[in-house]
């Protein structure tokens, strides 16, 4: 999912050839963000449009070529004015009487075009690697690649891919792969490769070399030298000093011309917006506020020793399981200090919770980009891939941090508590200049694990992904200051983090403190149990079996599935009374039933009915399963297809704690559960026990810090 | 030791009365540190010279009455006017056309008056713990006769002149330990006592005497401020109460950074903060320009 939906989108029509634009927020100036077409589109911005549009009207769009706008055929339709004309009509189709741009690589120079040409409309270019021909260094290779541009290369290799004959006969796709291959020259850029290559994809051969040929027509280095002279507005220049694009002397002289500001981002290549879009954001919010000479606002800064404690908590909104965890390790927390303020920066549902118990929710929580609601839309049937749910997260959790970020930077907090918040944990470590007070970090599992249905390629990228967390912990150990793991050394699977990488248990030995499991309540005392049941509505005379598959919207196929099973286990366990949960995202109406199926929709402190039933069925998630082992209920539980943590993780754990069945649900009919459950609702008990002093513990190890 | 000397060191005089003066070179645009009341001189801005004279062309200059600059005895002489002329002079000795100018408590006011009375002079003010008119003082401040003997000589008491005449040093001692009302300000305070000692009692008493202008004409300067403002204030100053930046704040427009839990003296107490602030606010009134950066990936 996006972080963001467009609040506005058009089209402006310019001689029958139509381009879409987009518009985003509200605030002056607009920015116009302009993506060098057509090997890219709007989509390339994904990491700015969130975070600018809090403040900033943004516009952008899909340049002739690509996206949703037009595939003109001839070249003359793709040269500089033509650009400049469609930028010039959106600007003036949405209102905006003066705009800042935003330009990538060649891009520049349709916003300089337009800066030169109506000084009055711009205040402002953000140029990033920008592509102003013959300015500074020209690289060779794309001297060599006009050089060949009309010869015809047989079976051509690396640079010589770009051609317009090769691209026709079928190799657009391969020079593509291999271009963005070239540019993104960090490591773990996967996900910012392939994002590229998909937008590139969208459009085709033919268009790709109307596209480069009308580049820069009349190009000299007189023309540049004036396009760029004659610049008048504040400039800022972002450049990557690894760029195999366009050299970074390149912009430095562009810089130079316009006596513009000129940052070069070490180590960074081609696709800093993408690769690097923290810092790109900050610099461009930056650039904004000097040109906008806004006065600089009144604040207060509270001398060290007048200040209270504050800690900022952040719990992961991927369902609803670490909320309750979360609030305990905060009651825990104000036992051990009661000054100690804690401010919340938390979405739906976590906020359900939150607002139950009284917290204090921090205000910038409402632009929080939905996490959950990303999971859930990743989600189909019984199935998700939560590793490649969470890479597509990408933007949503940019969109966080960058709101996570201006909340640390007012808040003077001492302690940021991440409960598996992934933006602030991986942010900090590709920002590291960023952090701000104490991070506690905490987790219930440790390592991404491919799924056998993702082959290869998947094992790839989740030791990639591991590959970088494991280096950025041993370059930079004081963005953790405390690891917490949520369970014990024996929960964590021995699987190694990938080839030539440490064993996940061993690192995490090495890198973590154990708190034990946290579930957040005590289970119920056999008398308290009674009265419980009592209480819920539950006779003695009938077995519950209560079926639940949390909150998170993914779970309708294994209602249906256990409704259907409920007759034949019926037959052999005539007092079964089966509940069914469909929770705050499924209509109860919707799911038909026999009797002795009720359906019902969000319930209260669902783990107090868990704690009582006499069998519960539910998904492989770890708080679910890990209550009913704590309250020591006999279960059926059915992990997510493709789901790494549920499949490796929490099976690994409950099959430690000796708790559960696990249950495969595509090869499980309804006559088969039947089967396991009245396997299950007689056998006895024998699970290890669960501690009840987990949040106690987290909570002293997070104080220490304090 | 200093932390840095400065590279030119000369008097301006004016009716004969010498004014010490002190300029760090720079190629930076130029700031000028205000005198405050005489109690203390120049070296009150110590925790600011090293870092903003790295960054900007400083000139600092000892008020007449203390330090490096003469004790003239007649109180005519240390009327606001003779402040602000003084630093229109080193302005003039150093040629400096145009200057950000800082002020401390009594030095806030008369920056206040400077770039109110010479906007070509003056680019932009910090007016920190800035002493006005326009707020009347704390109650604990009104309820002692500055002129008259007294029967008491505890507490605020001691700012009495005939208190100044018998027992200046305790009369420094209980001041700066008002100034400087943060716990743990041992230095802060033994520095700003030992500077009082650099000049005595009858010439505090002059200082005094000097002739104030009128709250009306404070007010019609104030409002004809037109260069950006930054006003730095405690929330515990016990000399100079912080609602007085708030109202100065309101009249020029300004941003008011407060501290909360500091005292009359942040530049001394909080250094850091307020020379952050300077900076800032100095680079702020620059036009944008090229300033190369770089940022290194990890």
């Amino acid at each position: 999912m996006k972080a963001r939906l467009a609040d506005a989108t058009g089209v402006v029509d310019r001689n029958g050839v139509k381009v879409s634009y987009e518009v985003y927020g509200e605030g002056d100036p607009a920015l116009l963000l302009i993506p060098p077409s057509p090997i890219t589109h709007s989509r390339s911005w994904k990491g700015q449009i969130h975070h600018l549009a809090r403040r900033n009207r943004v516009v952008t769009f899909d340049g002739r070529g690509n996206g949703l706008s037009d595939r003109p055929t001839e070249a003359k339709a793709y040269e500089p004015p033509a650009m400049v004309a469609d930028m010039v009509a959106i600007v003036d189709e949405v209102g905006a009487d003066q705009t800042v741009l935003v330009a990538h690589c060649h891009a520049a120079m349709w916003a300089f075009m337009l800066a030169s040409r109506y000084p009055e409309r711009v205040a402002g270019v953000v140029a990033i690697s920008p592509g102003i021909p013959y300015l500074g260094d020209s690289n060779p290779h794309w001297i060599e690649v006009s050089e060949h541009w009309e010869e015809d290369p047989t079976d051509p290799e690396g640079w010589f891919m770009c051609n317009p004959t090769y691209w026709r006969r079928g190799g657009y796709a391969s020079w593509i792969r291999f271009w963005f291959d070239l540019l993104a020259t960090e490591e773990h850029s996967s996900k910012q490769v392939e994002d590229m290559v998909g937008w590139a994809l969208e459009t085709d051969a033919e268009t790709m070399v109307l596209g480069s040929e009308a580049e820069a027509p009349d190009a000299s280095r007189e023309a540049s030298m004036q396009l760029t002279r004659s610049v008048r507005c504040p400039v800022l220049v972002l450049h990557g000093s690894e760029d195999r694009c366009q050299l970074p002397t390149r912009g430095r002289e562009v810089a130079q011309i316009t006596g513009g500001r000129f940052i070069l981002m070490e180590g960074a290549g081609h696709l800093v917006a993408a690769r690097h879009p923290v810092a790109v954001n900050r610099h461009i919010s930056s650039f904004l506020a000097d040109i906008e000479e806004k006065p600089m606002p009144s604040q207060t800064w509270t001398r060290a020793l007048s200040r209270r404690r504050r800690a900022l908590y952040v719990s992961s909104p991927i369902g609803l399981g670490h909320a309750r965890r979360d609030v305990a390790i905060a009651e825990e927390l104000h036992q051990l200090d009661p000054d100690l303020e804690i401010d919340w920066l938390a979405q739906s549902p976590v906020t359900t919770v939150l607002e139950a118990e009284g917290h204090t929710i921090h205000p910038a929580s409402r632009w929080l980009a939905s996490e959950s609601a990303h999971i859930a839309s990743e989600a189909a049937g019984h199935d998700l891939n939560a590793f490649q749910a969470i890479r597509r997260m990408d933007e949503i959790l940019l969109a966080n941090f960058m709101v996570f970020q201006e909340v640390v930077e007012e808040g003077a907090y001492d302690v940021v508590i991440a409960d598996e918040a992934w933006d602030i944990d991986h942010f900090w470590h590709e920002n590291p200049e960023l952090k701000r007070g104490s991070h506690v970090w905490m987790t219930d599992f440790v390592g991404f694990l491919p799924m056998p249905d993702g082959g290869d390629h998947e094992a790839y990228l989740t030791a990639d992904y591991n590959a970088e967390m494991v280096e950025h912990v041993a370059r930079f150990p004081r963005i953790r200051d405390r690891s917490i793991f949520v369970g014990n050394p024996d929960d964590v699977v021995p699987d190694p983090l990938g080839p030539d990488l440490p064993a996940i248990r061993d690192w995490t030995m090495d890198h973590f403190a154990f708190s034990g499991y946290i579930t957040g309540f005590v289970p119920p005392t056999p008398d308290e149990a009674a009265e419980l049941r009592r209480e819920l509505g539950y006779r003695d005379d009938e077995r519950v079996c209560l079926v639940t598959v949390g909150g998170s919207g993914v779970g309708r196929a294994l209602l249906e599935r256990m409704i259907g099973a409920y007759p034949y286990a019926r037959q052999e366990l005539d007092d079964l009374r089966m509940v069914v949960v469909a929770g705050p995202r499924l209509d109860p109406e919707s799911l038909a039933v026999p009797d002795g199926v009720e359906v019902v929709g969000y319930v209260d402190r669902l783990h107090r009915h868990l704690s009582v039933c006499d069998l519960a069925v539910v998904q492989g998630g770890l708080t679910t399963t890990m209550e009913l082992t704590a309250a020591r209920r006999p279960f059926l539980y059915f992990p997510l297809k493709n789901h790494f943590e549920q499949n490796r993780h929490v099976r690994y754990r409950l099959d430690g704690y000796g708790a559960g069945r696990c249950m495969d649900f595509d090869s499980s009919g309804p006559e088969e559960i039947a089967a396991a459950m009245v396997e299950e609702i007689d056998r006895p008990i024998e699970y290890r026990a669960v501690e009840s002093d987990g949040a106690a513990r987290a909570a002293h190890l997070i104080a220490e810090l304090l | 030791m200093k932390a840095k000397q400065p590279d030119h060191q000369d008097f301006i005089a004016r009716d004969g009365v010498k004014v010490a003066f002190e300029l760090y070179q720079n190629d930076g645009p130029t700031v000028l540190l205000m005198p405050t009341w005489s109690i203390v001189h120049s070296r009150h801005w110590k925790m600011q010279i090293a870092y903003l004279a790295r960054h900007f062309r400083l000139i600092t200059f000892d008020g007449r009455g203390n330090g490096g600059s003469d004790r003239p005895a007649e109180t005519a002489a240390y009327a606001d006017a003779e402040f602000v002329a003084d630093a229109v002079a080193v302005l003039d000795a150093t040629d400096t056309d145009q200057t950000v100018v800082a002020g401390v408590s009594m030095g806030g006011h008369w920056a206040a008056l400077l770039a109110g009375l010479h906007p070509q002079r003056i680019s932009g003010a910090v007016l920190i713990g800035a002493s006005t008119s326009l707020v009347p003082r704390d109650p604990h401040r009104q309820v002692f006769d500055w002129d008259e003997e007294l029967d008491t000589h505890q507490g605020w008491a001691k700012y009495n002149r005939h208190h100044w005449e018998r027992d200046y040093d305790d009369f420094t001692r209980f001041f700066m330990s008002q100034v400087f009302s943060e716990p743990h300000s041992t230095k802060q305070r033994e520095d700003a006592v030992a500077w009082a000692l650099e000049t005595d009692g009858e010439t505090l008493i002059a200082t005094q005497l000097g002739e104030r202008i009128t709250a009306d004409v404070e007010r019609r300067i104030l409002e004809s401020i037109r260069c950006p403002v930054l006003l730095i204030h405690g929330t515990e100053d016990h000399v100079q109460p912080h609602a007085s930046s708030q109202v100065l704040a309101e009249i020029v427009g300004g941003t008011l950074v407060s501290i909360e839990g500091g005292g009359h003296l942040p530049n001394a107490r909080d250094p850091v903060q307020v020379n952050l602030a300077i900076r800032r606010f100095v680079e702020t009134l620059r036009p944008f320009t090229a300033r190369p950066a770089a940022g290194a990936r990890p």
